[in-house]
């Protein structure tokens, strides 16, 4: 199990700790209880620790038991969306109940003793010493127990193969409470202990530690925990040195962003080195992934896109300009959606990628055209192709690490490029960078217009045609000599390879087509919004896409259309005339829990639970009318036969 | 004395749907009973059904001198229970930790602090002496066999489930296996149930044997009359494929 939401989890502990503090009131993060409960007047340091670590446990509890329990069956993606409604949970519900002024002002005041001592002629402020010590020893102790105790030994039996351990008389249920409350334990006080040193504690960047800490524990391959430890001090220390260096030195150019590097860099070492250590094919005695939805023959392909793309048409045509640019966002997202249906739905592999692939498409384009002028159909058409070559350098790492850990490389490789890239000056920085119109035979294909007439059709239908034109040609693809290759390798790398099947070759093919799409949506995007940002491109609207991808069906064309259907600002977001219960927060939080129950309704999807049912109407009418036959057939017996 | 393990009328399958009909099988204490059948006819589905990874759909199940009855939801609790309380099943897919070594996986088979077992369970195959440090992905076919049943003796079982056993092994390794099944019941007073493909070897060791076919006993009797009898278990077997032609 990978939470995405831990550093969250923490993040919001660490924020009531810090409120309790103050105010000696603990606040609770369950919509519907009360918002906060009065403790004590003036709560100790150790009070106010011990009543945050219980909050902690128990809200590990509450998570396993209401969420993740129902999930322990469920494909390792259905786990990985309902973490990032988790995550999409905790986010809103800091911003609900801290208050503005008491968020900003919480005085982070300090636990471990201050002062600092010289090394080396450096000065080190002393708690940073213990952090890192007591990091070191939880590790041994954690070493320790996970070895040598019963519970350890059965918790990484569990972790491996749940039905062997129920037959020895272990509860699984009872090991996964007990590890999620020692972690969400964990992550309370760490963020706690952190933010006091540091003395920062911001809802979004605090939750977007689990990046780093997932890097640290991919590199003690989600097995070692002094391993992951050291790791972990490592990108920090790192990632202190090299801010150290890039501002003293004036060598690096200065289009890469302050604090790019230091974001990247440890990352991209830790992707390297687990490149180097991976195989092409996964060993005889490697447990195998678990299952991805049912990827079905693609049916009725020419009638469903005819009927779609006409009603879409009919309605760009036809409904008012918020209509229009509801369907233009949502055509737009399950264009980027179809690219992880093709990677992850169709070959396996998970990435959360692909809305960075988009953003470079996106920028490529905007520079092509505006420094160097190169005219519509030829800037996004080389850009496409950049990005093509950036998926297949992607890629070429990616052949050799596969399921999670290649989740996280691929989160770790979208930081690195919003870090490097986005943010850079040369891309307009924070400020933004302008896309022009695009425009061909001398008509505007723009999407904007002054007045009333705000909006133009035009453009939606140039994307409707692109979308149709990709959403053919991916479903040809999955009928293809490819398709059946790209799905063998999905089943079993192993007996794909020794079918004959080359799988480094397949799985850069399937790089290749999704980084492509991908990058098509993002120059899509950019002529849509007209001006990208970095803000256009974050880890977290890739996150929650392929969230929306994964509920639609990611092993579906049609999937990528729900997911469409359903994105924020989309067709779903219109028909609910853009409110959905209160403030920007409250939906926030809404939208988080949505996606936790969908993804315990539909662990396979939307599109797969449609069809199972009609396949079951199917079979019982089959049923009724055998059951039918065999009565009359019965009846025709003698009574003795039966 | 009550038998350890009896069904009555038991009917089992998936999702609600029989595969298994009407059973009735009795286990006593130190006796190895044979489940034989082709494939498809309804023996792993019986073992699942009773260590309860399976729902029961009808009929009346006694395991352990407990009779059960549960709903749908609540078959965990009760592999839990069973296992707790003295039931081993050795699956097919053997449900070995691949990532833990094999002394780690026999400690998690032994009930806690039970080292004695262990050491017991070592004594009947001694060849995991040597291999309890080495992860139990990285065990032959033959070891892992062995390894996974030695971790159901340390649990000290009352009553042993065994899943086509001899699934991918050598012969000379079924050879040697079966017969420390045998001395397990002689020795410990356990029950074994015992469902085989290899029906010579499993009459060899057996006491009494059910032949299934499509779901339904064809054939109840003492091994040593069916030794005699191989064409009564011949028909049941061919009879099978004379029905589907």
């Amino acid at each position: 199990m990978v939470n995405f939401a831990h550093a969250a989890l923490g993040m919001y502990v660490a924020f009531a700790y810090f409120e309790l503090r103050q105010t000696g009131e603990l606040v609770l993060p369950i919509i519907g209880l009360p918002d906060r409960v009065s403790i004590v007047d003036a709560p100790t340091i150790e009070t106010a620790l011990i009543t945050c670590a219980l909050l902690s446990a128990v809200l590990g509890l509450v998570i396993y038991f209401c969420v993740f329990k129902w999930l322990r069956t469920a494909p390792a993606l259905a786990r990985v969306v309902a973490s990032l409604g988790l995550l999409l949970y905790f986010e809103a519900i800091v911003e609900l109940r801290f208050t503005e002024t008491s968020a900003t002002q919480l005085s982070l005041g300090s636990i471990l003793p201050e002062g600092s001592s010289e090394w080396f002629g450096v000065s080190v402020p002393n708690n940073r010493f213990m952090l890192a010590g007591l990091a070191l020893l939880v590790a041994l102790v954690l070493r320790a127990v996970f070895r040598h105790t019963r519970f350890g030994l059965a918790t990484r039996a569990a972790a491996e193969n749940e039905k062997g351990v129920l037959l020895l008389g272990h509860s699984p249920d009872r090991l996964a409470a007990i590890n999620w409350m020692v972690a969400s334990l964990l992550a309370g006080v760490s963020v706690i202990l952190i933010a006091s040193v540091t003395k920062q504690l911001d809802p979004l960047a605090t939750s977007l530690l689990v990046v780093p800490a997932l890097a640290a524990a991919l590199f003690g391959g989600l097995r070692s925990f002094v391993v992951t430890a050291l790791a972990g001090l490592g990108i920090g220390m790192a990632q202190s040195a090299i801010l150290n260096f890039t501002t003293q030195t004036d060598w690096i150019p200065s289009w890469i962003p302050q604090g790019g590097f230091q974001q990247a860099l440890p990352f991209l070492l830790i992707v390297i080195a687990l490149t180097v250590r991976g195989e092409t094919l996964p060993g005889r005695s490697t447990i195998p992934e678990s299952r991805l939805p049912n990827s079905p023959h693609p049916r009725f392909v020419g009638m469903t896109t005819l009927i779609l793309s006409g009603a879409t048409l009919i309605g760009l045509l036809t409904l008012d300009s918020q209509w229009r640019l509801a369907i233009v966002v949502s055509m737009i997202a399950a264009l980027i959606a179809l690219s992880s249906v093709v990677l992850t739905g169709y070959v396996g592999q998970i990435s959360l990628a692909q809305f960075a692939f988009a953003g470079v498409a996106g920028f490529a384009t905007a520079k092509l055209a505006v420094d160097a002028g190169i005219p519509f159909p030829w800037a996004p058409i080389i850009a496409v192709a950049m990005t093509t070559g950036l998926g297949l350098l992607v890629g070429l790492p990616a052949v050799r690490v596969r399921g999670m850990t290649l989740a996280v490389a691929t989160l770790g490789a979208a930081v690195a490029i919003e870090e490097l890239l986005f943010k850079s000056s040369a891309l307009g920085g924070l400020e933004g960078q302008r896309v022009p119109r695009p425009r061909l035979f001398g008509i505007d294909l723009g999407f904007s217009a002054i007045g009333s007439d705000n909006f133009r059709p035009a453009f939606g239908i140039f994307v409707l045609v692109v979308l149709v034109a990709v959403f053919l040609a991916v479903a040809n693809l999955r009928r293809s000599p490819t398709g059946l290759r790209w799905l063998a390798v999905r089943a079993n790398e192993r007996a794909a390879a020794a079918s004959g099947i080359n799988v480094p070759a397949t799985k850069l093919s399937a790089f290749a087509v999704s980084s492509m799409i991908a990058g098509i949506g993002g120059v899509l995007l950019g002529y849509q919004l007209e001006k990208l940002a970095p803000a256009s491109f974050t880890v977290f609207a890739a996150l929650a896409l392929l969230a929306l991808a994964y509920l639609g069906g990611i092993a579906s064309t049609s999937g990528a259309v729900i997911a469409g259907i359903l994105v924020s600002g989309g067709i779903v977001t219109q028909l609910s005339g853009g409110d959905i219960g209160g403030s920007p927060d409250r939906q926030f939080a809404i939208s988080g829990l949505a996606l936790i129950a969908m993804a315990i309704l539909y662990p396979d999807g939307i599109s797969g639970a449609a069809r199972r049912a009609l396949a079951r109407r199917r079979r019982l009418r089959q049923l009724v009318s055998n059951n039918a036959d065999a009565d009359a057939r019965a009846a025709d017996r003698s009574p003795a036969d039966s | 004395m009550n038998p350890l393990l009896s069904l009555s009328g038991v009917d089992a399958g998936y999702d609600g749907v029989p595969v298994v009909y009407d059973l009735d099988l009795t286990v006593g204490e130190g006796e190895v009973v044979a489940l034989l059948g082709s494939n498809g006819a309804g023996k792993t589905t019986t073992l699942l059904t009773i260590s309860g990874l399976l729902p029961r759909l009808g009929g009346e199940l006694t395991v352990l001198g407990a009779g059960v009855s549960d709903g749908r939801h609540r078959t965990e609790r009760r592999t839990l229970d069973l296992a707790r309380r003295g039931l081993a099943h050795v699956p097919e897919d053997r449900a070995l930790f691949f990532e833990l070594t094999a002394g780690e996986n026999l400690r998690l088979g032994a009930q806690r602090g039970d080292d004695e077992a262990v050491e017991t369970a070592l004594e009947s195959f001694p060849r995991l002496h040597e291999l309890s440090h080495r992860n139990a992905g990285l065990l032959s076919g033959g070891e892992q066999q062995m390894l996974a049943l030695a971790r159901a003796l340390a649990g000290r079982p009352r009553l042993l489930l065994i899943d086509e056993m001899s699934l991918g092994l050598a012969p000379i390794v079924v050879e040697q296996l079966l017969p420390t099944v045998r001395a397990i019941a002689d020795d410990t007073g356990a029950g074994v149930l015992l469902v085989e493909q290899q029906v010579p070897a499993a009459l060899a060791i057996a006491d009494r044997v059910y032949v299934l076919r499509r779901g339904r006993v064809a054939i109840e009797g003492n091994a040593s009359d069916l030794r005699r009898r191989r064409d009564l278990l011949e028909a049941s077997y061919l009879g099978d494929i004379d029905e589907d032609k």
